[in-house]
């Protein structure tokens, strides 16, 4: 079930610096929550995102991701907050205990959209970055390099701590295990969790030693193997995109757009 | 040589950054709180923007201070204790039980190597399931930082020590946990973030004219603490079922006598004071 979201390619967008990208994710999520103006994300999301998104030619999976992600979302906003706003007051038709507000749809419109631009503006920034380029990126800005093996490392342990889950399964339906039925499925979780949280406890203590004989834990400033692409052009393209987050965030909170 | 750009936050020491990410994190839900942004017009805008803005500010200075001063052997629990909260997560929702299970591992770094250490794996862990799984859980790392923080603390004080004392434990962080993530799951995405049966509950507590930071906030306190007594519960069996050896490799473990008295020949005599 863990999907890498990572797509490889060699289109520019691939070829961007990380940051750069990540810069991006963020500059247009917080500008997409902080204009007030209903279809503000949605021009971000048909300006921004999508040309973003051919050039690096992954709208395939960006699409489908985002529809899977977004989609049962935003419908359970607009059945909760169409039907039941609690600060609605132009109300346009009523059920029983449900009433349609136009501020109850508003709001579910404004909240989607929203959503949709901050997990789009992600999902771009992961489909065409890796995560350890990303990882690279950052600590070569200062991020702490534990950090950086922490996230890395997680990403290559869980499939083999998923194999070894299916290991003491298997095992523990060998010993005749039923695993039919709900309540059987609670009762298997316990003999599943303990085997399999003891046995990669136990195999810190070596991997911490090894780690240490190589002078991971030294605190002196590292080189990377991978020198990171930058160029000027980026650091502007960074610089500006920062530059119009915080303008919107300023125009938010002098209320300026209302 | 690149020129560091996060000049201003690596030359603040590391107890001074994670002091700040939490101090930014309650102000935000203080502000949070205090405002009650409900005006009729534009309903959310600034709240969900400083929900994002202030808990993510928050988590990013939480885990800058926490990961610079760790040991080795607290690193390499990190990636474990993540993947037991993906991998025990996941496997928890797929047997459709109404809990989530998915800070076991936090708990675990918290216990082993105290709340700094705690609050970091449970913000790494977001992160990771962000970049892996689903974005969506990228503004809730936050609530994860949280509930390692919490636990760490509790650790300190010797709260998992018996039984009793750790269900106290997971009721408290359940609590605190539910409320810190109300504004996310309210402003955010508009109270749809969980479950159906959790928004089916929360349309109810808005029927009966509960706001919608209200009816998140009641919500978290049902759900929440229920999840984290199993969480902690969990954790503790796994810990004491842990040979002594491996748990007294920890200094916090050691320092602060985590599990009560476990060997009082491997505790080292004096200087628990010089350390810290």
């Amino acid at each position: 079930m863990t999907t890498m979201f990572f797509q490889s390619g060699a289109s520019p967008v691939h070829r961007l610096n990380p940051t750069t990208k990540l810069v991006m994710a963020l500059a247009v999520t917080t500008t997409a929550f902080a204009i007030p103006v209903v279809w503000a994300p949605l021009v971000l999301l048909l300006v921004v995102l999508v040309p973003a998104v051919l050039v690096a030619g992954v709208q395939r999976p960006y699409a489908r991701l985002l529809l899977l992600f977004s989609a049962p979302v935003v419908l359970v906003i607009f059945l909760l907050q169409g039907l039941f706003f609690p600060e609605g007051t132009t109300v346009l038709a009523e059920f029983g205990p449900a009433t349609v507000t136009s501020e109850g749809l508003l709001f579910a419109a404004q909240t989607s959209l929203r959503l949709v631009v901050m997990l789009g503006s992600f999902l771009f920034l992961l489909l065409t970055t890796h995560p350890g380029v990303l990882m690279s990126a950052m600590v070569e800005r200062g991020m702490s390099p534990n950090t950086s093996y922490v996230i890395s490392a997680t990403l290559q342990i869980v499939p083999a701590f998923r194999a070894r889950a299916q290991n003491v399964l298997r095992a523990q339906q060998a010993r005749g295990l039923d695993t039919t039925g709900l309540r059987r499925r609670v009762r298997a979780l316990l003999p599943l969790v303990g085997p399999l949280l003891l046995g990669s406890l136990a195999d810190l203590e070596e991997r911490a030693v090894a780690m240490e004989a190589r002078a991971f834990g030294s605190t002196t400033r590292r080189t990377s193997l991978v020198a990171v692409a930058d160029s000027s052009a980026q650091r502007w393209a960074r610089l500006l995109m920062g530059a119009a987050a915080v303008t919107a965030i300023v125009v938010n909170v002098l209320g300026v757009v209302r | 040589m690149t020129a560091p750009r996060f000049t201003l936050l690596t030359r603040l020491p590391p107890w001074a950054r994670i002091a700040a990410g939490a101090a930014v994190v309650i102000i935000t839900y203080a502000y949070l709180i205090a405002t009650r942004p409900t005006s009729p017009h534009g309903v959310g805008g600034s709240a969900a923007l400083l929900a994002l803005v202030g808990y993510l500010l928050g988590s990013v200075l939480i885990i800058s201070g926490a990961m610079s001063k760790l040991t080795t052997s607290t690193v390499t629990l990190f990636p474990v204790a993540i993947t037991i909260n993906i991998v025990i997560g996941q496997l928890v929702r797929i047997s459709g039980l109404p809990v989530h299970l998915d800070s076991i591992g936090t708990v675990l770094v918290a216990v082993l190597a105290g709340p700094a250490a705690g609050a970091a794996a449970g913000a790494l862990s977001s992160i990771t399931v962000g970049m892996t799984i689903n974005p969506g859980s990228l503004p809730y790392a936050v609530t994860a930082a949280t509930i390692g923080l919490l636990a760490g603390t509790f650790a300190r004080f010797g709260l998992f020590r018996r039984v009793p004392t750790v269900v106290l434990a997971g009721v408290l962080i359940g609590v605190v946990a539910g409320v810190v993530s109300a504004p996310i799951t309210a402003f955010v995405f508009g109270n749809a973030g969980g479950s159906l049966g959790q928004s089916a509950f929360i349309a109810t507590l808005q029927v009966y004219g509960n706001s919608m930071l209200e009816a998140a906030s009641i919500q978290g306190l049902i759900a929440d603490p229920l999840d984290k007594v199993v969480s902690c519960l969990i954790a503790y069996s796994v810990l004491v079922a842990l040979p002594p050896r491996l748990r007294q490799r920890f200094s916090f473990v050691r320092e602060h006598s985590v599990f009560g008295i476990d060997r009082p020949a491997a505790v080292p005599p004096v200087r628990a004071e010089a350390v810290r």
